[in-house]
């Protein structure tokens, strides 16, 4: 008799273990929402509009945008408690491109635990160590290669490219590839001696919010796209050419200026 | 008792069951073999380092080894054209060469200096000529972005047969893919001239294929999905990846100093070739351009403006891949280039401005990218680098022997 009701007690305590358990993942369940970030890319405070010779730059250049193709990565969640989550970490990188709107959403797959964050940081192009030559093996983010001879083996990818047209010195309409990404350092001979990682971290401004359970928050992120040529940097086409990746000086002007580039747009919930 | 009662009314019910069970069992057993002797063997695309994984193989045409062979020798038989006379043969491979990279070919007998035309008709005696030079068919199944010199024939396209060529506008004659090229082949009177019925009959008339269908399709018949599925299978098995760059990339081989050079060039913003053919190890984009030509566009021009209406395309067609270029003269969709060397040069210092000129094309102000003597030397060098001897000798896509004097070719009639 002893025995039965020994019997009883441990299935009985395996009943509410195993009930207890199922709670805790119901609750880890409910108190998550989840992140869906999108892209646009603006120009003066508006958005941009391509193909159109309607822009001037700090410079005093004018100029117009044909298409704007680059990498985000390493989207960051800052906590008030200094706490760090980063999104994504398998994808990593996530890429857009002016040419297919596809691109403009990047859906978070982690579940983001409920509560309120202090800030959102990102990585314009990608870092170093994850930018492997020829890990892309698909367009369209294999067409974004950076080449070996550029780039060594941690400068794989374009961070950017952002082509267009300026009216040159001579007031021709030129074309420009303002194209980011792993610089060479350069001996007096022209000899490629090293790189320079050229990818920058960024936390937006503003850009506290906070999440709710079951709550689909959808958060833009903008590219204002003069600002590459503005601040702290003025950066004139007629002076640097249409062409770059081979021109260290002008690329971080270009990097340097990119901390000022990235912008919230619109927070709004989807799902509640 | 009661138990002996239910237990002898339940063991005869059971084994009533059990019988009527084997019964229905023998019965499908005996329709077996109908239904299930079809078992084609899958065809693998090789998975080779840095290539593309995504593949152009629709759900509808799923890749054989029987399908593959069966479309290797419609692609060579000229009888697809419906014609069994011998100066009337033309087959896909009367114009795609193995041994040009499978296109025509400067040196091709039949096509002078790679210009195609058509099989004769009362307008043309001589046969029409193709509106475009060709482009190669290698590596096919990686490319997603259409198919043609403006990227016509693609997956999202709505037309349906073609009221010239007396094609209906039914679903099997679409724009959509490889397969699309094959019933676009058989009629358009600058190639085959045929038509669908006369070509199937033909094909249907010659009794090896009775296997052949069988063993790809699971049945005998002879008709237009099964051609077109089968060809366009053996086109996608083409794929090139063992050129001298590509072992190289893949430490199989190294480059002489020369052609290290011209890589170097070539994946750099000195020569600048690298953003419309280099992305990836396709050695092009399959991105359209407008790569500085022409300062002038004719209206009725079939360049991508005709399928995509962005006036930014104007002047614009596909960036071909450059696998063997070394064989696949002439160059451009005019052809208006013989040599590499007239290409190099083109990019060196030939480019002409437009309003439609694509701004990867950053050196047209300085009409190219300028390149000395020993640029151009280097450059071409690495361009040579990218012919697949392989390819071009690999039996898997040679004409099959039994076929050699239906096939069409000039060089082997």
């Amino acid at each position: 008799m002893l025995k039965f009701q020994f019997i009883l007690f441990v299935f009985g305590v395996f009943i509410i273990f195993s009930s207890c358990t199922k709670n805790d993942d119901q609750d880890n369940e409910v108190k998550s929402g989840k992140l869906v970030f999108n892209f646009e890319h603006f120009a003066n405070g508006e958005e941009l509009s391509y193909d159109q010779m309607i822009y001037t730059n700090a410079a005093g250049n004018q100029y117009e945008v044909s298409e704007i193709q680059w990498f985000i990565s390493d989207i960051t969640l800052h906590g008030k408690d200094g706490s760090k989550l980063l999104l994504d970490p398998e994808k990593f990188a996530h890429y857009i491109d002016t040419n297919i709107p596809e691109t403009f959403t990047w859906s978070i797959s982690d579940k983001i635990p409920a509560g309120e964050y202090q800030s959102i940081s990102m990585t314009f192009g990608i870092r170093g160590e994850k930018n492997k030559p020829y890990m892309f093996t698909d367009p369209p983010e294999s067409n974004m290669l950076w080449p070996m001879n550029l780039g060594g083996d941690q400068g794989g990818y374009h961070y950017m490219k952002l082509n267009g047209f300026w009216k040159n010195k001579d007031n021709q309409r030129e074309p420009f590839n303002f194209h980011l990404g792993v610089g060479q350092e350069r001996d007096a001979d022209n000899n490629v001696i090293g790189f320079v990682q050229n990818w920058f971290e960024t936390e937006l401004p503003n850009s506290a919010f906070s999440i709710e359970k079951n709550e689909t928050k959808s958060i833009t992120i903008r590219m204002n796209v003069d600002k590459w040529w503005d601040q702290p940097n003025i950066y004139n086409h007629d002076e640097h050419g249409g062409k770059i990746m081979q021109n260290q000086n002008a690329m971080r002007m270009g990097v340097e200026n990119g901390k000022n580039v990235f912008s919230l747009g619109k927070m709004t919930s989807i799902v509640k | 008792m009661k138990k002996f009662i239910s237990f002898g009314i339940a063991l005869p019910v059971a084994m009533i069951l059990v019988i009527w069970s084997c019964g229905t069992d023998s019965t499908e057993e005996a329709e077996v073999p109908q239904v299930y002797s079809f078992n084609p063997t899958p065809y693998v695309i090789p998975d080779v380092a840095y290539f593309p994984k995504n593949l152009n193989i629709p759900s509808d045409n799923p890749m054989t080894i029987e399908g593959v062979e069966l479309g290797r020798y419609l692609f060579y038989d000229g009888r697809l054209s419906g014609n069994t006379s011998k100066d009337m043969l033309m087959s896909c491979a009367t114009c795609h060469v193995q041994k040009n990279g499978f296109e025509a070919g400067m040196d091709n007998p039949r096509f002078i200096n790679g210009k195609t035309f058509g099989l004769p008709t009362e307008e043309y005696p001589e046969g029409e000529p193709t509106p475009n030079y060709m482009l190669p068919l290698v590596n096919s199944v990686y490319n997603q972005n259409g198919f043609g010199w403006n990227g016509f024939i693609n997956e999202s396209n709505e037309y349906r047969g073609n009221e010239e060529f007396n094609v209906p506008a039914t679903k099997e004659f679409h724009y959509k893919n490889i397969e699309s090229m094959v019933w676009m082949s058989i009629t358009a009177s600058h190639e085959m001239n045929s038509t669908i019925e006369k070509s199937v009959a033909a094909i249907d008339a010659i009794p090896m294929y009775k296997a052949k269908f069988k063993a790809a399709f699971g049945t005998e018949d002879v008709n237009y999905d099964r051609i077109s599925k089968s060809i366009a299978q053996f086109v996608r098995s083409i794929v090139s990846y063992n050129s001298k760059f590509h072992k190289y990339l893949r430490q199989e081989a190294d480059l002489t100093a020369q052609e290290k050079k011209g890589h170097d060039l070539f994946f750099s913003e000195d020569a600048d070739c690298f953003h419309c053919h280099g992305g990836s190890v396709l050695m092009t984009t399959n991105e359209y351009f407008n790569n500085a030509k022409d300062k002038s566009f004719d209206p009725k021009e079939k360049n991508r403006f005709s399928v995509t209406g962005d006036p930014m395309d104007i002047g614009a067609f596909r960036a071909p891949s450059l696998i063997n270029i070394e064989l696949t003269a002439p160059y451009m969709h005019d052809g208006r280039f013989k040599t590499l060397d007239e290409i190099i040069d083109f990019y060196s210092e030939g480019l002409v401005y437009s309003d439609y000129v694509h701004p990867l094309m950053k050196n047209v102000r300085q009409k190219g990218v300028q390149l000395n003597d020993d640029d151009k030397a280097a450059l071409k060098a690495f361009l040579l680098t990218l012919t697949d001897n392989e390819l071009i000798q690999s039996p898997q896509y040679a004409c099959p022997p039994e076929l050699v004097k239906w096939n069409g070719q000039a060089s082997v009639n």
